[in-house]
């Protein structure tokens, strides 16, 4: 039996789940989720892993391996580290084993992979440094407009006539933004033009690393937003050559972390085999 | 009292910082007619300085702390930064203490500069130093111990008085030791790179650019015993040797940076003076034939040195990875750097050959935008971990 620990510190929240793997099942004994808010990352985690352990009712001693992704990479008390790319993947293909392709889309990036027969990450590419492909710029847009993050998708789907706004840069979105309010653009509408736009950029993603006709599942703090999810499936399909699927899951925000948690049981055994075995730190 | 760690890579990072060289001024300042000469990347014999009573200073450019006004103006954009921000150290008067400067050839760019110093400081001494290109005592022997009793005569003008043999003998037994040291640390980084990360043995040999050779002999004697005795928990990163750093220095925070992605760096080619000849220089007979000797055969190499043989080109690094039992190699090199660049394809065919996973970036020494260093390396070192067959 392996016991692990997956913690993955985004730019918005640090999330932490906790495995047991034995004779190949995994299984899922715990999650804790935390929003940063302008706190220190390093002390939130360290809160949300032992929330976590609680739940699972495991002691950090019984842990073999304490694997971080994201920006976890400083934790002082982390086996191995993982990057975003390797660990969102894995945890995709946890949630849904037909997965190949996968939109990793949290408050900073947006970040498109896809992966062999094996899960191995073939390649990847990101959003650049622009905020106004993230979650951040949906955040903020939504703060302006008076409502609450949980309504974004609902207003979205409710769009009778999207306005289009900038793809290219985030001041130019928010201007774009403003100017509709004063137009009497409606939230919804806003809404919608600002999903399109996002997943106009993500579906070129998408498309750059060789996305065909692939099951895409979405992940990070995004993969939620049915709107963004509605927007991407509209936004593929008008593409030439492309025949994907776009999926979401419940636990999709947990990806990076349950693929961290996954990995580092691997990584254990494959120490293990090697007579290399590290203690968990 | 023994010191930690932390205070004596905290004082060598003082040390690195100090871009007015505070801790040479002081040095100097000590006793009068003492003198100071400046030395360029990769390698010079710093025992003929020493012999000559004198301090060897390394000037790696100006790093990641020092905006470069004027010299941007000497050389173009697009190259490498370490001649433009050596020109600003020397233009804005933080070497104004600096009694000599030597430019070992390198590269095109550093002998330009050996010829832009003699115009911009005619009152300071300045040497472009011609290292041999070929490896036989008959041709690059010859040239070699030619070159280093002109350096000698120029340096007894400086030092005013002789440089005996016995003095030249004194110094290679000095910094015998010191490279005695210097590889025992890099031995220890090798096997235990927890207890001894690579950004505190960077520091810690770096200092030895600035401080006289004794007093740098003793700091590593320090940090190396007091790395042996702390207990550092261990990760599970991925071994890597990195090469191409030769030159331009990397800033520390890309060491700490690939680090901080998974990597335990085990090998490296930074600072080579420090270590680029290899084993004791013998101390007996003619010191200056014995330093040409060891240069010509048994010296580093690195892709700045040229290799007649194209069995042995690039077998270093395949060598390097099984002595420290590196999972993987990471190149990296400045803008237009000649040395690095031209011969990276090659080095990377011996690489495929060995079936040594690489990758490869781009640095300059004020670079600061390390995430996409970050996700290269920690890729990089995923798929090691991962992937690999070991």
């Amino acid at each position: 039996m392996t016991l692990t620990a997956g913690i993955d510190v985004g730019t918005g929240a640090v999330k932490v789940a906790v495995f047991r793997i034995e004779n190949g099942k995994e299984e899922w004994l715990s999650r804790c989720t935390l929003r940063i808010r302008q706190r220190d990352p390093m002390q939130l985690s360290r809160e949300a892993f032992d929330q976590a352990l609680e739940d699972a009712g495991v002691k950090e001693s019984d842990l073999d391996y304490v694997a971080t992704t994201g920006e976890g990479e400083a934790i002082p008390f982390h086996t191995g580290h993982f990057y975003s790319m390797t660990s969102h993947a894995r945890g995709a293909r946890f949630l849904d084993p037909k997965t190949v392709a996968i939109l990793d889309c949290g408050a900073l990036h947006g970040r498109a992979m896809i992966t062999d027969a094996r899960g191995k990450v073939t390649n990847y590419k990101m959003t650049s440094q622009c905020a106004s492909g993230s979650g951040q710029f949906l955040e903020n847009i939504a703060r302006y407009l008076g409502i609450a993050q949980d309504e974004i998708g609902d207003l979205s789907m409710q769009a009778d006539d999207p306005e289009e706004v900038s793809s290219i840069c985030a001041v130019l979105a928010e201007t774009d933004v403003i100017n509709m309010v004063s137009r009497g653009i409606t939230s919804p509408n806003i809404l919608k033009g600002i999903h399109l736009s996002m997943a106009s950029r993500l579906a070129r993603l998408l498309k750059s690393i060789g996305v065909k006709s692939d099951l895409i599942m979405m992940t990070g703090g995004l993969a939620l937003d049915e709107g963004l999810c509605e927007a991407m499936r509209e936004q593929l399909a008008k593409m030439k050559g492309v025949d994907a699927k776009v999926i979401n899951n419940p636990d999709s925000i947990y990806a990076g972390a349950i693929g961290a948690a996954l990995w580092g049981a691997f990584r254990f055994d494959k120490l293990a085999a090697s007579g290399t075995l590290l203690k968990a730190s | 009292m023994t010191k930690t760690t932390s205070e004596i890579v905290a004082r060598c990072e003082e040390i690195y910082e100090d871009l007015n060289f505070t801790t040479a001024r002081e040095w100097k300042a000590a006793k009068e007619g003492r003198k100071v000469i400046g030395y360029l990347p990769v390698y010079i014999p710093r025992e003929l300085i020493h012999a000559g009573g004198m301090l060897p200073l390394g000037i790696m450019g100006g790093g990641d702390n020092l905006e470069v006004i004027h010299g941007d103006a000497y050389y173009q954009s697009y190259i490498c930064r370490i001649p433009r921000s050596t020109v600003e150290l020397g233009v804005s008067g933080r070497m104004d203490f600096v009694d000599g400067m030597l430019f070992p050839s390198i590269c095109d760019v550093i002998r330009n500069l050996s010829g832009m110093w003699k115009m911009l400081f005619p009152d300071t001494y300045s040497k472009y130093f011609d290292v041999p290109q070929t490896y036989k005592d008959e041709i690059g022997g010859t040239f070699y111990i030619g070159e280093m009793r002109e350096l000698l005569h120029d340096l007894e003008r400086i030092a005013g008085r002789k440089i005996s043999d016995e003095d030249i003998r004194n110094s290679i037994a000095v910094y015998n030791e010191n490279r005695r040291l210097v590889n025992e640390l890099y031995e220890l980084r090798a096997k235990v790179p927890w207890q001894a990360p690579a950004s505190e043995a960077y520091l810690v040999i770096r200092a030895g650019l600035v401080l006289p050779v004794e007093e740098h002999s003793a700091l590593l004697r320090e940090y190396i015993d007091a790395a042996k005795a702390e207990e550092r928990p261990i990760k599970d990163n991925s071994k890597v040797v990195v090469t191409g750093m030769f030159c331009e220095q990397p800033p520390l925070n890309l060491i700490k940076s690939l680090e901080l992605s998974g990597c335990y760096v085990v090998d490296d080619d930074f600072m080579l003076v420090s270590r680029w000849l290899i084993g004791d220089v013998p101390t007996d007979g003619d010191p200056v034939y014995n330093l040409s000797q060891a240069f010509l055969h048994h010296s580093m190499s690195t892709a700045a040195k040229y290799e007649p043989d194209q069995e042995e080109k690039g077998q270093f690094l395949v060598r390097s990875v099984k002595e420290t039992g590196a999972e993987g190699v990471i190149f990296a090199s400045t803008s237009f750097c000649d040395p690095a660049l031209l011969d990276r394809p090659m080095l990377q065919n011996v690489l495929k050959a060995a079936d040594i996973p690489f990758i490869a970036f781009k640095y300059a020494e004020n670079s600061g935008q390390m995430q996409p260093i970050r996700e290269q390396a920690g890729t990089f070192v995923d798929s090691i971990k991962l992937w690999s067959a070991a």
